[in-house]
């Protein structure tokens, strides 16, 4: 049994002559969670839709629980809960209609999951409440308890946490959390909002215009975000040359509002901050930071850019 | 029933367009029926009410409204989404297709049978004379199911190509309006597709109403080309599905 759920082999899709995904190689182990991240129109939805059957390779190949046969991908995917592009849910039925059509579907036996279900997105007190007039957060949990219906062993979810209250955020996030690490569920997250991504996820992958730039794991991540002292002084311009001529580096970057972001000596913040007041300089802001996932993410793709 | 029929069947119980349609077309038989049984003529014989009022509207009604459930029955899963999780559920599509076709075409039966049926029954009711010639009824409505299969499974296969559900049943009214005209402008230009038109569905359908006139051969061709058309159009239609992307 492979230790990977899902394996891509220069994968690539071209749609009207461009390339919307161009030979990815993406290794999704098993019991991660794949947090995959791209501007719109970078080649994620793309990238789920050929792994969900919706459309075909142009060239390359995909295994799936180990399987790379047609017949054996349609079987594969018996075994994956989805949410593409927003949760598919019939305006016109209940929560609970909506999870009974997708049990049929499955061939699940006995209706207690739908319940289950119900009860674990916190969708219980819908009762006669139609899908149309849920919100976009209800909708939302409501995907997710169609994707789970069924005990999948690998969730592929397209922004699941869109359109959520900051507390269905953390509920779902937890949800997640636990799925993952109390039944090894296996997760690929697209999403914006890196910084939730970066609360969740186990690995990542960037891609942009239809590449995958890179594939790391948090702790690649954690270790390759440069960490920096942010200092904010009375008089920006004395205090770099202070750096200069006092602690000798140029490893440093005054920025447009005036603070000043120091890259060496994140180890010795006490020596920084002594020679900078030794000097007069009066200190209004001094903290150690670090690149966040959306700055690395940012500086990985090569600047902002508008998707 | 395998999953996907079930599915597909629970669906069609749940779809309102379906109900709403059907609601219509019994309140226009209920209507219609105690009209004629009020208006103070004399009454027609209950056979010939049904042969020709009951069968003879129902022609526009096999052929028209079933055009409205395919577009939301069938081409709304791509709008809402829902076709996504269909095609991706792990079932092969020609079977997800052909359930799919089954239904709507259970559909349209129900839509088609609910005028012949009611108008017959409530003229009974109420008390045309005579009686039924149940041969005859038997008959009809036996190939009215037959016929509405067929066009269901043409109309299957336009809803399955189209995303938009306005644009559907746009389309398929304004094909079923135009097909057989234009089929028949054709076939007198070439004259080789005379065939074709004569024994199309558009064609045979017309003769449900006189099938007590029609003799052997006559009530097997009758009887073969509406289900030989539902398998080759379902056939058609599973292959367009089997290769289309979905979005």
């Amino acid at each position: 049994m492979s230790d990977y759920i899902l394996k891509t082999n220069h994968l690539s899709k071209k749609y009207h002559g461009k390339m919307a995904l161009d030979k990815v190689d993406m290794a999704i182990a098993k019991g991660s969670i794949y947090g995959f991240i791209g501007q719109n129109g970078a080649g994620k939805s793309t990238f789920i839709r050929l792994i969900t059957g919706l459309a075909s390779p142009t060239a390359g190949s995909f295994e799936l629980f180990g399987e790379n046969s047609e017949q054996e991908l349609i079987q594969a995917r018996k075994r994956i809960g989805t949410i593409i592009e927003g949760p598919a849910l019939y305006p016109h039925m209940t929560a609970a209609e909506n999870l009974e059509a997708h049990r049929l579907l499955k061939g699940i036996p006995g209706k207690e999951c739908i319940d289950q279900s119900l009860k674990l997105v916190g969708l219980q007190d819908t009762g006669r409440k139609k899908a149309k007039n849920f919100s976009l957060g209800m909708k939302q949990r409501l995907g997710l308890a169609i994707a789970l219906l069924g005990d999948p062993e690998f969730l592929i979810l397209d922004e699941p946490i869109n359109g959520l209250d900051p507390m269905g955020v953390i509920e779902i996030r937890e949800l997640l959390k636990k799925l993952n690490q109390e039944q090894e569920i296996t997760m690929l997250i697209s999403s914006h909002i890196l910084s939730e991504l970066h609360l969740l996820a186990t690995h990542y992958g960037i891609i942009h215009e239809g590449k995958l730039l890179e594939q790391l794991s948090a702790k690649e991540l954690n270790e390759k975000c440069q960490q920096y002292l942010h200092i904010k002084v009375d008089q920006p311009d004395k205090a770099a040359t202070v750096l200069e001529s006092e602690l000798g580096t140029s490893e440093f970057e005054v920025v447009a509002d005036g603070s000043i972001k120091l890259f060496a000596y994140t180890e010795m913040p006490g020596k920084v901050s002594k020679t900078l007041t030794d000097e007069g300089l009066i200190l209004e802001q001094f903290m150690p930071m670090g690149e966040e996932l959306e700055e690395y993410f940012t500086h990985r793709i090569g600047g902002v850019q508008h998707g | 029933m395998d999953n996907l029929m079930k599915t597909e069947w629970f669906k069609l119980r749940n779809d309102r367009s379906l109900w709403v349609l059907t609601g219509i077309i019994f309140a226009y038989a209920v209507l219609q029926t105690m009209m004629d049984r009020l208006d103070g003529g004399e009454l027609t014989p209950l056979n010939d009410y049904y042969q020709y009022y009951a069968l003879s509207f129902n022609e526009q009604i096999v052929s028209y409204i079933p055009c409205i459930l395919a577009g939301f029955f069938i081409t709304s899963e791509y709008s809402r989404g829902t076709m996504k999780s269909l095609a991706s559920s792990g079932n092969n599509r020609i079977r997800i297709y052909f359930a799919k076709l089954v239904m709507f075409a259970a559909g349209a039966i129900i839509i088609s049978l609910t005028m012949p049926v009611f108008m017959t029954v409530i003229s009974a009711i109420v008390g045309f004379p005579g009686s039924l010639d149940w041969p005859y009824y038997l008959q009809t409505i036996g190939l009215t199911i037959l016929y509405a299969a067929a066009f269901a499974s043409i109309m299957a296969l336009f809803s399955i190509m189209f995303t938009d559900s306005g644009k559907t049943v746009g389309f398929l009214l304004l094909f079923f309006m135009l097909a057989d005209t234009m089929l028949g402008m054709i076939s007198s230009k070439l004259t080789f597709l005379k065939p074709v038109h004569d024994n199309s569905v558009f064609q045979l359908s017309k003769k449900i109403i006189e099938i007590n006139q029609v003799g052997g051969t006559e009530m097997i061709k009758m009887i073969v080309i509406p289900i030989g058309t539902f398998l080759v159009f379902g056939i058609v239609g599973s292959l367009i599905f089997k290769h289309k992307e979905i979005k």
